[in-house]
């Protein structure tokens, strides 16, 4: 299922959620040319936040992504609060929503490295380029090193 | 191999710019081209094409 990103931003923006876009659809935003299947953010750990984040994924029908169906899983904010990083089946696509990435830490310590962009009537706060090439560094999977090529190819295309 | 570093500190790490050499940069410079919201919208097509072809795949299988 693709994300249906117009709607996901509209219903984080429109409910205020505090978040971070990280993650592959980040590396888009900067001009990658690589395929994600999914839109991951960091959302700030407030309680007031969380609560924000819970009403504006709720109407979505968020559900573990890959999990069986029928598990016990409440898309609320005790959830939330319990757990961390969430890996989700939504209506508007795959979503992770992280407390926290490697190498870079919580919503908190990533916003001095951050840009607001626009896009689909939205402003939406995206890590930056350079922050992205450290966590995707510090992620160390295989899978990442030719991200990380193309990303700092980007640097360097952007003028580094 | 000594380490080198972008003007800004980021370090050049070898390994990486040995795949550097694979990329294709004719498709970053097009994609930089483009607005944001452009490049999202690119990347929601590429995601339902890819979906096409997995369910293409599987009716074949």
């Amino acid at each position: 299922m693709s994300v249906d990103y117009a709607r996901f931003f509209a219903a984080l923006c429109g409910g205020g959620v505090e978040f971070i876009l990280v993650g592959g659809t980040a590396a888009n935003v900067h001009g990658s040319a690589r395929l994600t299947q999914d839109v991951d953010i960091v959302y700030r750990r407030s309680r007031e936040n969380v609560a924000r984040l819970v009403a504006a994924l709720g109407p979505f029908d968020p559900y573990l992504r890959g999990a069986p169906p029928g598990l016990p899983f409440r898309w609320d904010a005790e959830t939330i609060s319990r757990g961390l990083n969430f890996t989700l089946q939504t209506k508007l696509g795959p979503v992770d929503t992280l407390g926290e990435i490697t190498g870079g830490g919580g919503y908190d310590a990533l916003l001095a490295h951050t840009l607001e962009i626009g896009a689909f009537g939205q402003r939406i706060r995206c890590l930056d380029l350079r922050k992205l090439i450290e966590v995707k560094r510090a992620a160390g999977r295989p899978k990442d090193l030719e991200a990380v090529a193309e990303l700092e190819a980007l640097l360097d295309e952007s003028g580094g | 191999m000594a380490s080198q570093c972008y003007p800004d500190g980021v370090e050049r790490d070898p390994v990486i710019e040995e795949y550097k050499k694979h990329v294709d940069r004719t498709l970053l410079r097009e994609n930089l081209k483009l607005t944001v919201e452009q490049r999202l919208r690119n990347l929601m097509e590429l995601q339902k094409l890819s979906e096409e072809l997995r369910r293409a795949g599987r009716k074949v299988r």
